[in-house]
């Protein structure tokens, strides 16, 4: 019988500190109940980023239950896990903290903001990824403009990764208009593999 | 024309307009193309079909012909074109 690990109640990102605690030890199959959505993304990325297949479940009270199971065959898992981590890529990501450029007048800087996301999507250099967090959240949740340029991105292939525990603080999760919920270790290794980080 | 553009003398015209014409059209700040200037500006851009909705709402205002200017632009890269109206 696998082991059955109890995230109900845990906040981000302590279900998947959980998991991956688990796969640490060695384990090869185990279920993880939680309570929220956004755990079950971010466990089901972590199985993709893992080597394992997640099945998910959705049970009742508002309980989902992820089946974790290491993928059959895969050699490069072990490594994937064990591995440091991979040198910089080529690619380079914009990491968004705030909700306007600089210091100042707030007008002025949300439209610096709006014109910096539509310069992107004229440019023919766009970045790997744009990383949201803390006021920045405030941007692809309420922000038309920069929502509408972010989609755009997204559609070029640009990722959009976006704190959960940031919409969560503001009460924004359901607002969110482009992007996938992320969490600080998927945001750290986003920028880990960037050749460079441009901070607004 | 793909769109159409305005222009201004100043930034705080540009902030006032934008106030100004969000009941009117689905106006969008960009900085202005560097084909009609270099230096750093905010520009507007709204849907060619409000055209004639944008220069009311401008002609009513605070702001003086001489503050504002419109462009129709049309294609993309090397093949943008920017034409005053």
């Amino acid at each position: 019988m696998s082991q059955i690990i109890d995230a109900r109640g845990k906040a981000c990102p302590t279900p998947v500190l959980m998991a991956k605690g688990a796969i640490a030890q060695g384990a090869q199959a185990f279920t993880i109940l939680v309570d929220n959505t956004t755990a079950v993304e971010n466990l089901k990325r972590l199985a993709g980023n893992q080597g394992f297949a997640a099945a998910v479940r959705e049970e009742e009270g508002g309980t989902f239950a992820l089946d974790f199971t290491r993928g059959e065959g895969c050699v490069s898992c072990e490594e994937a896990v064990n591995s440091p981590l991979p040198p910089p890529g080529a690619d380079w990501a914009v990491f968004v903290g705030r909700d306007i450029i600089g210091e100042g007048d707030r007008e002025l800087g949300t439209n610096l903001m709006r014109m910096f996301f539509y310069t992107l999507t004229q440019s023919e250099d766009k970045p790997g990824a744009v990383l949201f967090m803390n006021a920045g959240v405030r941007l692809p949740t309420l922000d038309e403009q920069v929502a509408e340029h972010l989609k755009a991105l997204s559609d070029a292939g640009v990722e959009i990764q976006v704190c959960g525990t940031c919409l969560n603080f503001y009460g924004l999760t359901e607002q969110l208009k482009v992007g996938m919920v992320s969490n600080m270790y998927d945001i750290v290794t986003r920028m880990q593999k960037a050749a460079k980080v441009i901070s607004l | 024309m793909d769109y159409g553009l305005l222009t201004f003398a100043s930034t705080y015209g540009a902030i006032y307009a934008q106030k100004l014409l969000e009941p009117v059209t689905a106006v969008r700040v960009m900085p202005v193309l560097r084909e009609i200037s270099l230096g750093c500006g905010m520009a507007l851009r709204f849907p060619p079909e409000d055209l004639e909705g944008v220069r009311q709402a401008l002609a009513g205002s605070e702001l003086k012909p001489g503050d504002y200017a419109f462009y129709a632009i049309s294609g993309s890269g090397s093949a943008l074109r920017a034409e005053p109206l």
